[in-house]
């Protein structure tokens, strides 16, 4: 959609994205990959409602995001999007269970119990919804998270780097939870990473550089996907 | 280190500006009423040396004592007899002498004429006079002339100016003897003043005065001008040798000086007063401080923990933090100071308003304030922040690599339960000693003894702020997600939430005990009436000012009276500290009220005998027919006779005279109230409004049946109660702050979580719900426990007043819930700063990682 995001003005101008047009298919898991400073944050925050571009038009489904004032942006993001951050997913003072709930919570929406424990149990959590976050490891921690990122249905998930802290299991399981979410629910994720592995679960692997588009791959794996980033980065 | 120290100070320029209010708020309290008194002081020196000027010497009835602190009743203040007229003739002969000139004062209290109300009398005195512009030379016309004549009066300008008289006016004037109409024929001053703090005036010329006042041939002092070239003692020991046996010379600057010195006493009791109330906000001040530094210390700790790993040593970080609050305490201390100046001028505008008019003079800013006030300041902020100095000292170097998680637990609750039930037991057992025992200070250890129960309850409540706050917040936790995250929030840091409380706590401790204490003041009063009271209709005046025995005169002979049975109030000496005692009618008084006497009292009585309270002749092992060694001012000590003694003092105190005894020796007569008991048969009604026509001229007489009396004493009793909140509401205030700051402080540390909340779609209308539910919780903690400590401490003062006449205990529920409701919406307000801070956060700057 011709998407721009310009920090500063002038001399100190520094430009984010460059005229970005993209599009995420509908219940595909697509992943946004490039070196640091391509902009993949920057888009993902544009498309997610938390930051306002410069210039462009982001859609979910017929909405343009753009038009949407602060107050109707938040209700977007309580009723039809879902988010995995990298870190700090989680409110210390609830459960794990209030956790997962908080987006329904927030709205004041009762949660769908069947719902709620087909998600539980895709990430094996069944035991521990009574914990604090402090009594979760980095990878539970991470889990609650993607099942609160589901539990609302949203139209769009979006994960920030979402195995960024997380050791090569860790990442394993919770990219297998995401990857069954699209194949068995038909859910939307669209995730940045830089980490090629994690990538290689994605359906479309969407390449950015310095703020523009230079490449896509359809059904990654994690060689091709390496070798490719090498190139651009050359 | 120094200079990292001030760096970081200047880097948080609101943190330091919230911090310094509590100090700020609490020394300007203490440095106004510094300023105010000293300025009031001031301004009556002056005048009394400028009134004093007009004369040289001046010759009045020797007193037994020095006047001190006016009492209830018309002979509480300086009691002097009068001197007969004719002394002036003699001391005019002594050489040196060039004039002499007599002087009268008296009860003369003028009618409003639009209204028909009396004027003035709550607070300051109303006051009759001759014109004698030799007895104050302050004393000038504003408009008008002299009094000549038996009709005309001048009236003092604060009075004229308020109520709108002007010369030419007609007048209603009550006296001790029958009301009389006057002429208003001038306006007068005291150079700059309007009035002599506050009293009202009326000046008559002299044989109408002396008649007015019940003082025909006698003067209650003679002032003297001497000659030139004749010092003043030279001229006061020749005057002196000239006076018969009982009358004295003294020189106007002794009378100056005396004026002063009386009027410095009650100052200082009002000083006292005041400064209680800034101390308590001073204190509320430094649990502030303590609390804001130890959440600086806990967000600072990798920062402190660079300062440790780059070697900075242990003392150098405590040294750091506490420098920081020195800082803090001068700059708040300073601004207390400039504060203080506005607050006594608010206050001395708030005295105006009562109509107690200050001759002008400049605003007295002694040293004494500014050093007080500094060292007051800065050493509370220094002393608040030692322990969070000694917590910041003990951060390990390795914390600057570590995540810092906030840590909510309670470390070692055995040594901090062991450490709250000493300091609280100490803090009570204190109080209870001051209360009940009978030690040197009791004041100062029962404030002690206070102060001591809220630091343990202090210690004490992160025990119990948690489940305290989940049971506050359990009923709001259905509410919503808000409601359910401001209560985890008021909960998450227990230590934090109770310490922010406790500020709080304070204040509404302070406020429950007076709540309760005039609660119980009120069913004891009922209780007495109750028991006690047989008459159908009170006589009294609006404040219970005493009025002109001539009231009862009236009343007595309305159709359908049996009898109007008069009570006056004094004070006195019984070994030589001051008491007060109540004169009666022994003819009558057991018609109106039963004292529970022994038998033979009421005969004893008329004979000129005392009686006394049965537990203070106990208390000191008197028995009837012993001797009570009283004094009185105007004859000294007087040894009168314990006719007998009563258990019901709740309407008389602690000692009884006839009527007779008490015109013995209080050269006033007035009364306090009077009883009136109806002739069987007779519609209470009808003779109500019998004696409310016969008394009507006297305009400030309210004619009550019981209920009505009842209802006045309560309504006497709120307004104290309103006027000590109203000075505790600064506390409050201040406690108010701490929680703005505590919010404001938890919502900076929490900002990504925030920014978590809102970007999963809180709306920012939650985002502050849920910081107001988090502040309405700590603030209901605070006054939860303020209203513990406030019954504990009222049921203490009402045990220890019980033999005063408290003898019922009384805890106003409804209002107890009102004062939690209240503290809840407080809560709410305090809220709203963080509240706006923590919805306006950047959502994306939130979640960023660093």
């Amino acid at each position: 959609m011709d998407l721009y995001k310009v920090y500063g003005s002038g001399d100190a101008e520094v430009v984010a994205l460059g005229g970005v047009t993209v599009d995420f298919e509908a219940g595909r898991f697509t992943a946004i990959m490039g070196p640091s400073g391509s902009g993949k944050s920057t888009l993902l925050h544009c498309m997610a409602g938390l930051d306002a571009p410069s210039a462009g038009q982001v859609f979910i489904g017929e909405v343009d995001l753009t038009t949407l004032s602060e107050k109707q942006l938040t209700l977007l993001r309580r009723e039809k999007v879902g988010f995995v951050f990298q870190a700090y997913n989680l409110v210390p003072t609830l459960t794990a269970a209030e956790n997962i709930t908080l987006p329904l919570d927030i709205a004041g929406d009762k949660p769908d119990r069947g719902w709620f424990d087909t998600v539980v149990d895709a990430v094996g959590l069944r035991s521990r919804l009574g914990h604090h976050p402090s009594e979760l490891s980095g990878g539970q921690q991470q889990r609650v998270a993607g099942a609160r990122a589901l539990v609302s249905k949203p139209d769009i998930v979006y994960a920030d780097e979402p195995t960024g802290n997380l050791d090569s299991k860790s990442s394993a399981e919770l990219l297998s939870f995401l990857r069954s979410a699209v194949d068995d629910h038909r859910q939307t994720i669209v995730m940045v990473t830089h980490d090629p592995s994690a990538a290689s679960f994605a359906d479309r692997v969407v390449f950015l550089s310095d703020g523009h588009v230079v490449d896509e791959m359809r059904d990654p794996t994690s060689e091709r996907v390496l070798d490719r980033l090498k190139s651009l980065e050359v | 280190m120094l200079h990292a120290t001030l760096k970081s100070l200047l880097a948080r320029k609101l943190r330091l500006g919230l911090t310094a209010l509590s100090i700020v708020l609490g020394v300007g309290f203490v440095a106004g009423t510094f300023v105010l008194t000293d300025t009031m002081n001031k301004a009556f020196d002056d005048l009394f040396k400028q009134a004093a000027s007009g004369s040289d010497v001046i010759v009045r009835a020797t007193s037994a004592f020095q006047p001190s602190q006016a009492g209830p009743g018309g002979g509480g203040g300086e009691q002097r007899d009068p001197i007969p007229q004719d002394l002036v003739a003699t001391v005019a002969g002594v050489p040196g002498v060039r004039s002499a000139a007599g002087g009268v004062t008296g009860y003369a209290q003028m009618v409003d004429p639009k209204t028909g109300d009396a004027i003035g009398g709550v607070g300051p005195p109303t006051f009759g006079a001759n014109w004698n512009q030799t007895a104050n030379a302050a004393l000038e016309l504003r408009s008008g002339a002299p009094p000549t004549g038996p009709d005309q009066v001048v009236v003092d300008a604060a009075t004229a100016k308020k109520y709108r008289l002007s010369v030419g006016q007609t007048i209603r004037v009550l006296f001790q003897g029958p009301a009389r109409e006057f002429r208003i024929v001038g306006i007068a001053g005291f150079g700059t003043a309007d009035n002599l703090g506050g009293a009202t005036l009326a000046l008559f010329d002299t044989p109408t005065a002396q008649q007015v006042l019940g003082k025909e041939g006698v003067f209650d002092e003679i002032d003297i001008v001497g000659d030139p070239g004749v010092s003043d003692t030279v001229l006061r020991a020749r005057v002196q040798d000239a006076l018969p046996e009982g009358v004295e010379a003294v020189t106007s600057t002794t009378v100056a000086d005396e004026n002063s010195k009386a009027l410095k006493e009650g100052l200082g009791f009002f000083r006292t007063a005041l400064l209680v109330f800034a101390f308590i906000a001073l204190f509320v001040g430094a649990f502030i401080i303590f609390n804001t530094f130890s959440i600086i210390v806990a967000q600072r700790t990798r920062e402190l923990a660079l300062l440790r790993t780059l070697g900075a040593t242990r003392r150098q970080v405590m040294t750091s933090v506490i420098v920081e609050a020195f800082a803090v305490g001068l700059f708040a201390s300073i601004l207390g100071i400039v504060a203080g100046i506005g607050i006594a001028l608010g206050l001395q505008g708030l005295l105006a308003a009562f109509n107690i008019d200050l001759p002008s003079t400049s605003t007295q800013l002694e040293p004494r304030t500014i050093i007080v006030a500094l060292l007051v300041g800065t050493v509370v902020t220094v002393f608040s922040s030692i322990l969070p100095a000694r917590r910041a000292a003990k951060v390990a170097p390795v914390q600057a690599l570590r995540e810092s998680q906030e840590t909510g637990a309670v470390g070692s609750s055995w040594r901090r339960l062991v450490a709250g039930l000493v300091v609280t037991a100490g803090g009570m057992g204190a109080l209870l000693y001051g209360l009940f025992g009978t030690p040197a200070s009791a004041g100062a250890l029962v404030g002690a003894g206070a102060a001591a129960t809220f630091i343990g309850v202090a210690i004490l409540s992160p025990l119990v702020a948690k489940p305290i706050a989940a049971a506050i917040g359990a009923p709001i936790r259905g509410l919503g997600i808000s409601g359910k995250l401001g209560r985890e929030n008021a909960m998450r840091n227990p230590r934090r939430s109770a310490s922010t409380a406790a500020a709080l706590m304070i204040g509404l401790g302070l406020v429950a005990m007076v709540a309760i204490l005039a609660a119980s003041l009120k069913a004891s009063f009922d209780a007495a009436l109750n028991d006690t009271l047989k008459a159908d209709l009170v006589l009294s005046t609006s404040s219970f000012v005493p009025f002109s025995p001539d009231a009862a005169a009236k009343a007595s002979q309305v159709p359908g009276v049996a009898a109007a049975s008069e009570f006056r109030q004094g004070g006195f000496r019984v070994n030589g500290s001051t008491a007060f005692l109540t004169a009666v009618d022994p003819s009558t008084v057991e018609q109106v009220t039963s004292l529970k006497e022994s038998p033979g009292s009421i005969p004893a009585l008329a004979n000129g005998d005392v009686l006394v309270f049965d537990d203070v002749a106990t208390e000191n092992a008197w028995a009837i027919g012993d001797s009570l060694p009283a004094a009185f001012g105007t004859v000294g000590k007087t040894p009168l006779t314990i006719g007998g003694v009563y258990t019901e003092n709740r309407l008389v105190g602690n000692y009884v005279v006839s009527l007779e005894t008490y015109q013995k020796y209080f050269p006033e007569q007035l009364d306090s109230f009077v009883m009136v008991k109806l002739q069987p048969g007779a519609d209470p009604q009808t003779v109500q409004r019998g004696i409310e026509d016969a008394t009507r001229s006297f305009g400030n007489i309210e004619v009550q049946d019981q209920t009505a009396f009842r209802d006045k004493q309560a309504g006497f009793i709120n307004q104290l109660v309103g006027l000590i909140t109203a000075l505790l509401a600064m506390a409050i205030l201040i406690a108010l702050f701490g929680i703005v700051n505590t919010l404001g402080l938890s919502v900076f540390e929490r900002t990504r979580e925030l920014g978590l909340l809102r970007a999963v779609g809180m709306s920012r209308r939650q985002v502050r719900s849920m910081i107001r539910w988090e502040a309405v919780i700590i603030a209901v903690l605070g006054a939860v426990l303020g209203i513990a400590i406030g019954v504990a401490f009222g049921w203490s003062l009402q045990q220890a007043l019980a033999s005063q006449g408290v003898t019922e205990l009384r805890i106003p529920g409804g209002q107890l819930v009102l004062y939690l409701v209240l503290a809840g919406l407080a809560g709410v307000l305090a809220a709203i700063l963080p509240a706006r801070r923590a919805a306006r956060l950047n959502v994306l700057r939130a979640i960023s990682y660093e």
